[in-house]
Formats: structure tokens, C-alpha cells, sequence
């Protein structure tokens, strides 16, 4: 499989504080690259490089996207399918955080979500519909022969636990190789920064409200290193007093009970930011002691 | 919100490594963090624009103006609300006082003097306190904006839809004004006048004085007159007057700005006939100082596509010399009077116009009249107009988006209906439609700016609803 599609960069850029912010939509999400330079043709060129990068990993990992690497797998119907290098070494990984996390991150959970539809109403599967797709679930049942992977009829990968966070760290790599601006890469609330601002001080990134559109929980700093945010503040089911955040555990089908309302997680990478704020997630009412016990640098608002 | 940190555990430890194996090539792994609080804050509001009216006198009487202008400009632009009363005394000698109060109420949004673009546009601004919207992270997907150095002014930001004038919504200013007039006969030929101005609003501050001299001649047939007028003025803009042609920012600028005005008008009025009045007059001006719009903005655009880069304050000369000659008849045709002008103008910016204009009074009653007028106004654009600038040329010295300095013609149409309530009472009532139409596609627009309208003038009506008076 190749995936050399030439896509013309959409993004804007615009003047920002110290710099120019390059503004984009992909994967789903507003996506921004800040930069702080004088330079805009140099804040542009960084910008479309970001750009390019996420519409890459969007086009190559997305499933909703018919000829992407992800949907091919999907419907291999049961077939072995040949992975390229860049792909088996990200099936590679979470395979490693399956075996790490007892099964609870676990990149086939995605079909639960035909039962599992959170849009605030009191829709709750019987566990009859949440038994039959659990058979569809579990990474332990997919053939994993790197680079070759054979995925059992009716069931499903989903990156997107995965891709976002992945990309912001290439984007990253990619920024860092060709220029030392200081960056900050921000796709849909996944972020990492190049390393400090220009005046060696901190960047500042607030934690998004679980209560309102607006508001903010507070503000970070940062001069290295990757966040992210995990929660229910918006997908969600509420029946009879109890509240189903949209956190599935693919080792029972039904919502994490008791998770915090969000979970936001420092770490050196996006990747790892991610899969440890999805696992504190899991660990439901525990999630603080998770983090704590990890000794992970992490935000909860519950 | 808890906030936990301490050292890194198995889980933590073997992800790392797995990560670090996953980007075979990243060489970071140092993170510092520490929470801070946020803030709140308010938007900024920009410049004001002045309407006017005028007054009457009457020998011997004490007259009273009272009206009010509702000014509106479409496309939710500008809207004034101006109730402005006026006094002129009469005194039994010919001498003449007046004094006018105006209030301004200015709300709306004023175009950012930004080109409009096929994508959205934002834009950033100093601001103070309020809801910092840095850059956030969050489980919803939604990514924002903004990150700040620590200072009280904040950033706020605002964007202009694709295809639609960037407008900046900041725009609300309160101005009140007096103006004082005096004129008296010094003998039986010879009027002097002295007059005073002071105008001020939250961001700008105006001055104003004024001397003249007026002498009958031929049997006063012919008046000649002679008038000087000063101003000072001062700019003192939301968070600073920003250094011309540097990038936008949500930086506070420099210190406040001054500009100072002197200006002459040398005229002469002839009486033609019984039912004919003439009127030349030759004005000359210069304004020295601080003449560029401390909000407004112009796009630097990408050399081939047209799209905006970055976007820089505008610039423009520090001084300024102004000519014009009018010549006006005021011609009695039985219940008609007939107002016929016309003026050229020229200054030292390259602007060159010409303005017609005609009114006619129509007297339906005793009581009622009605005056239509129309007016007719062209202008040739300022030597440094610019819709844009293109990125990777050289700078220019100026450079202003400003519509009012670019080539446009503009027509007003409107009606002016007066009827006499009491002997010396009179309600009027005004409603002007002005509209201007300029070079929305010019020819050497770059790129998918071809498509874009990239004329920023107005369009507008005004109404003014007033009661004048006079008594003994």
C-alpha cells in the first residue's frame, strides 16, 4: 500500500502573539501550529509542513476514510493483510500497550460504539446488544503476525486513540528538522511544543472547561514536552441518576463507571500523553490514584 | 482540579521506552509544568466619526435648535444616535452668540481595513483581564487560541467570515461636544467673529479656535470675508498608537499622538440681482502631525494566490495641505429657492474631487415646504491608497486600505420636509440616503482576490427629526 496523495495545504495564517498562528481543519478537529518567528514565509512553509503531515496520518489511518490503510484492514474480510513499516510499528505499539494495560487500551473497542451512542439522551443498550458486540472485541483474537495482521470477520481496529496524538509528535519532529522556531502543535486539544519560547519562558495552554463552552479550569505552562485531555465533558448518557461517560472498557462493554469529568496529562510525547489520560480514564473513580501511583504530571477535574 | 506530580512508575516507565522506540528519532524528554491562574477581560473599541447639522439667527431673537441624528450604515456598520441644541442669541445690535452642545453616541463595526479572503480571517488585539483564551487543551476536540506573555494586557481575537470585509466589532465611543461662537459689527461695514470648539471622546481630544473678519462692500452688494481657523488634536488610542506598517499585535503600543490644523478661507458673496446671491470661496489648509487611523490595518498578501500573510497598521503622511473653491447661488424663483454648488478640491495626498449639489425648496402652504436635494461627489484615490500590500516587496513609506482614500463616487439623495407649527416654531424633519460605489474589482488584483469585493465604502441613511424656535 502507498500513500503519496499530493494535498493542497487549506490552512490560514495569521498574526499571533510573538509570531503567526497557522490555522487548519483536519482529522475531525480545528487544528493550530503557533509559531514565534518574524519571518512569515518561513511560519507559513512550518505551517503547511504540520498541515501535510496531519492530512498524511488522516488519510492513511482514518476510518471513515474508504481507502485508508485502517478501512483496508477492516475489510479484509478475514485476510491477512501486509503492512507497511509505518503502520506495523504503530500496530506494534498498541499491541505493547494491550499486553501493558491488562487489555484495558485496546485499538479494536471502536464497534462497541454501534451500541454505545452518547448524545446526552437515556439510551442505554440492554446488555443483550452490549454482549453480542462484545464478541467483536479484544485485541487477544486478531492475528498479529508483524508486519501482517488478520482481523476476525466483523471485527474492527479504530487509531483514532492513536493518530491525532501520533501526529502531533510528527509534526513536531518534522517542524524541529527544518527550523528551530519555537513551535506549539495543537490538533483538536492534543498539543506539544518544540521546547521553550523564544525568550527561553514557558508556554501557556488552559484546560478547557467541563461546564461550559467558554470558560477555562485553569492554565499550564510548559517549555517541553506534550498534553492532552481525556473526558466526558460533552459525550455522554445519563439514566436513572446515573451518568455514562463516553470512556467504554472493552474488557466489559459498558462505560468506565464514576470517571472523572477530565483527565488532562503531561508527558515528554502526544502519544504517550494520550494513551495515559485514556488509561487514568479506565481506571474510573481510581483514576487520580492511577496517576499518582504512576507518578504522572496530570490534571483531574472531576 | 487536583494536581498531582511525583516520579515515574512501571507503566509510565515501559511506555516510555515503547514510545521512545515508536519515534525512533526524538531526542526530548523533559517537561515542566506548573498551573496559573487565568484572567478576564473586555474588547478594545476603536475610532469616531463626527456627523454635523447647523444652526439659524434671526435679528433680535433668542433661537433655539433642538434635533436629533440617527445615522446608520448597512451591513450592521456604524450607528449614531447624535442629539445636539443649539442657542443663538441675537442681540438688538447685530451681535450674535451661539452655542451648541452635541452628544455622540457611535456603536457598530468599522472595517478593520483588512481585504476579505475565501478562508476565515482572525485577527488579534491587545485587550485587558477577562477570560484569557489561550491556547487550550481539551477532550472535545476543539483547539483555541492565544498564548501570552505576562503582562495585564491580554490578547482577544476576532474573525471575519470568508468573502465577507473584515469588520473589527470593538467600535462604540461616546463624544460630546461644545462649540461658541461670537460675531459682532465693529461699524456699520465690518463683522469680526471669534469661535471656540472643544470635542472629546474616550480615545481623541480636539481643540478648536477660530478668528474672522467680514466688510460690506459696493453697498452691500459685495461681502468679503476673511477667516482663519486652528486645531489641535489628540489621539490617545486603546493601548497605544501602534508604529506604522508593523505587524498587528496584542502588544501595548507607543505614546499618544498629536496633530495640530491651520486653515484660511478668503471669500466673497455678490449680490447678483433682487432674486440672485453668489458665493466664491477659497480655503487652504495644513494639517501637521498624527494622521493615521491607530486601528486600522492592511493585509500583506501572498504574491500569487492573494491570500493574507500577515496584516500591518496602516501608515500615513504627517502632513497635509488641503485646497478647495466653492462657488454657491442661492436663486429666488417665485415659492422656490433654488441651492446650486459645486466644489473642487485638491490636497497634497493626491486626492482630487469634485462635489454638485443641488436643493430645492418648495413651498407647498405658508406653513409646509419640502426640499429635495441631491448631490453628486467623485474623488481620485490618495498616491499611497493600497487594497493591499504584496508580500516580498519592498515596503512602501505609506500604505492606507482606507476607503475614504481610495477612488469612489458617491451620491446622496434625500428630503428635508418643514412645517411651521407656531409663528416662530418649525419641525423638520431630514432623511438623507448616501451610497458610495468605488473599484469593488480592480484590475490588478492577484490571485482568488479577483473574486473578492474589495471595495470597503458605505452605504447609509440618516434621519433628523428637530424642532427650532424663537423667541423675544
Amino acid at each position: 500500500m502507498s500513500y503519496t496523495a499530493v494535498l493542497r495545504p487549506q490552512g490560514l495564517l495569521a498574526a499571533a502573539e510573538n509570531g503567526f498562528v497557522y490555522r487548519f481543519a483536519a482529522m475531525g478537529s480545528p487544528c493550530e501550529v503557533r509559531m514565534e518567528t518574524r519571518d512569515a514565509s518561513l511560519a507559513l512553509s512550518l505551517g503547511e509542513i504540520a498541515e501535510a503531515e496531519a492530512l498524511r496520518i488522516e488519510q492513511k489511518y482514518s476510518r471513515y476514510l474508504k481507502d485508508s490503510c485502517v478501512s483496508q484492514i477492516n475489510q479484509s474480510g478475514g485476510k491477512a493483510v501486509a503492512l507497511d513499516a509505518e503502520t506495523a510499528g504503530l500496530i506494534a505499539y498498541a499491541d505493547q500497550c494491550y499486553t501493558l494495560s491488562a487489555g484495558q487500551f485496546d485499538i479494536t473497542s471502536g464497534v462497541l460504539r454501534r451500541v454505545w451512542r452518547f448524545d446526552g439522551s437515556a439510551n442505554i443498550p440492554s446488555p443483550e446488544e452490549v454482549e453480542a458486540v462484545r464478541d467483536r472485541v479484544g485485541w487477544s483474537k486478531v492475528g498479529w503476525h508483524p508486519p501482517e495482521i488478520s482481523l476476525p470477520p466483523g471485527m474492527e481496529i479504530d487509531l483514532g486513540g492513536l493518530a491525532k496524538e501520533y501526529a502531533v509528535d510528527l509534526a513536531i519532529q518534522q517542524l524541529r528538522t527544518v527550523s528551530d522556531t519555537p513551535a506549539l502543535v495543537n490538533f483538536g486539544g492534543d498539543l506539544r511544543v518544540s521546547g521553550p519560547r523564544a525568550n527561553g519562558g514557558r508556554w501557556r495552554v488552559a484546560i478547557e472547561s467541563v461546564e461550559d463552552d467558554s470558560g477555562t479550569e485553569g492554565v499550564i505552562e510548559l517549555s517541553d514536552g506534550a498534553i492532552t485531555t481525556s473526558g466526558d465533558a460533552r459525550r455522554y448518557l445519563f439514566k436513572e441518576g446515573v451518568r455514562y461517560g463516553h470512556i467504554l472498557d472493552p474488557r466489559t462493554g459498558w462505560p468506565v463507571r464514576d470517571a472523572p469529568r477530565s483527565v488532562t496529562v503531561a508527558a515528554p510525547t502526544c502519544v504517550e500523553a494520550g494513551i495515559l489520560s485514556t488509561l487514568a480514564m479506565l481506571h474510573g473513580r481510581d483514576a487520580l490514584t492511577f496517576l499518582k501511583s504512576e507518578g504522572v504530571k496530570a490534571w483531574v477535574l472531576s | 482540579m487536583q494536581l498531582i506530580q511525583s516520579t515515574p512508575a512501571a507503566l509510565t516507565r515501559t511506555l516510555g521506552l515503547l514510545t521512545a522506540s515508536l519515534f525512533a528519532a526524538t531526542g526530548l524528554h523533559a517537561q515542566d509544568l506548573s498551573p496559573a491562574a487565568s484572567h478576564s477581560a473586555y474588547g478594545p473599541s476603536p475610532d469616531a466619526r463626527t456627523p454635523s447639522s447647523d444652526t439659524n439667527s434671526d435679528l433680535g431673537l433668542t433661537r433655539v435648535d433642538t434635533a436629533i441624528l440617527f445615522y446608520q450604515e448597512a451591513g450592521g456598520r456604524v450607528k449614531a444616535t447624535e442629539p445636539v441644541t443649539s442657542v443663538t442669541f441675537n442681540g438688538s445690535d447685530g451681535e450674535i452668540l451661539s452655542v451648541k452642545l452635541t452628544a455622540d453616541s457611535l456603536t457598530g463595526a468599522t472595517p478593520n481595513g483588512a481585504a476579505p479572503w475565501k478562508a476565515t480571517q482572525t485577527f488579534i488585539s491587545p485587550s485587558k483581564s477577562k477570560g484569557v483564551q489561550t491556547t487550550t487543551t481539551s477532550a472535545s476536540g476543539h483547539s483555541q487560541t492565544v498564548t501570552l506573555p505576562g503582562t495585564d494586557i491580554v490578547a482577544s481575537q476576532y474573525t471575519a467570515d470568508p468573502h465577507v470585509l473584515p469588520l473589527d466589532y470593538g467600535f462604540k465611543d461616546t463624544r460630546y461636544a461644545v462649540d461658541l461662537g461670537y460675531s459682532t459689527p465693529i461699524d456699520s461695514v465690518t463683522r469680526l467673529s471669534f469661535g471656540g470648539g472643544l470635542s472629546t471622546e474616550r480615545d481623541f481630544k480636539s481643540l478648536s479656535g477660530s478668528f474672522g473678519l467680514a466688510r460690506d462692500l459696493f453697498d452691500k452688494n459685495t461681502t468679503v470675508s476673511a477667516a482663519v481657523n486652528l486645531e489641535y488634536d489628540t489621539s490617545n488610542p486603546y493601548f497605544g498608537t501602534p508604529q506604522p506598517l508593523t505587524e498587528m499585535s496584542a502588544l501595548e503600543k507607543g505614546a499618544n499622538q498629536t496633530k495640530t490644523v491651520i486653515n484660511a478661507v478668503l471669500g466673497v458673496t455678490q449680490v447678483m440681482n433682487r432674486n440672485w446671491l453668489a458665493q466664491v470661496n477659497y480655503s487652504v489648509g495644513s494639517a501637521n502631525g498624527y494622521q493615521t487611523d491607530p486601528y486600522r490595518l492592511i493585509s500583506v498578501v501572498d504574491g500569487t494566490a492573494g491570500a493574507p500573510v500577515r496584516y500591518l497598521y496602516e501608515s500615513r503622511p504627517k502632513s497635509r495641505i488641503r485646497q478647495s473653491l466653492y462657488v454657491g447661488n442661492k436663486i429666488a424663483w417665485g415659492p422656490t429657492v433654488t441651492d446650486i454648488s459645486g466644489r473642487l478640491y485638491h490636497d497634497s495626498w493626491g486626492i482630487n474631487s469634485v462635489t454638485a449639489e443641488i436643493a430645492e425648496r418648495v413651498a407647498i402652504t405658508s406653513a409646509l415646504y419640502v426640499e429635495p436635494h441631491l448631490r453628486y461627489y467623485s474623488q481620485s484615490k490618495a498616491n499611497f491608497f493600497r487594497d493591499y500590500l504584496v508580500d516580498g516587496q519592498t515596503l512602501p513609506d505609506y500604505a492606507s486600505s482606507d476607503s475614504r482614500l481610495g477612488k469612489f463616487t458617491a451620491t446622496t439623495v434625500g428630503l428635508k420636509v418643514g412645517l411651521k407649527v407656531t409663528a416662530n416654531g418649525e419641525l423638520y424633519v431630514r432623511a438623507d440616503s448616501y451610497n458610495q460605489v468605488g473599484a469593488a474589482h480592480p484590475a490588478t488584483a492577484i490571485g482568488d482576490l479577483k473574486t473578492e469585493n474589495l471595495f470597503s465604502g458605505i452605504k447609509a441613511t440618516s434621519v433628523i427629526v428637530g424642532y427650532t424656535f424663537a423667541f423675544q
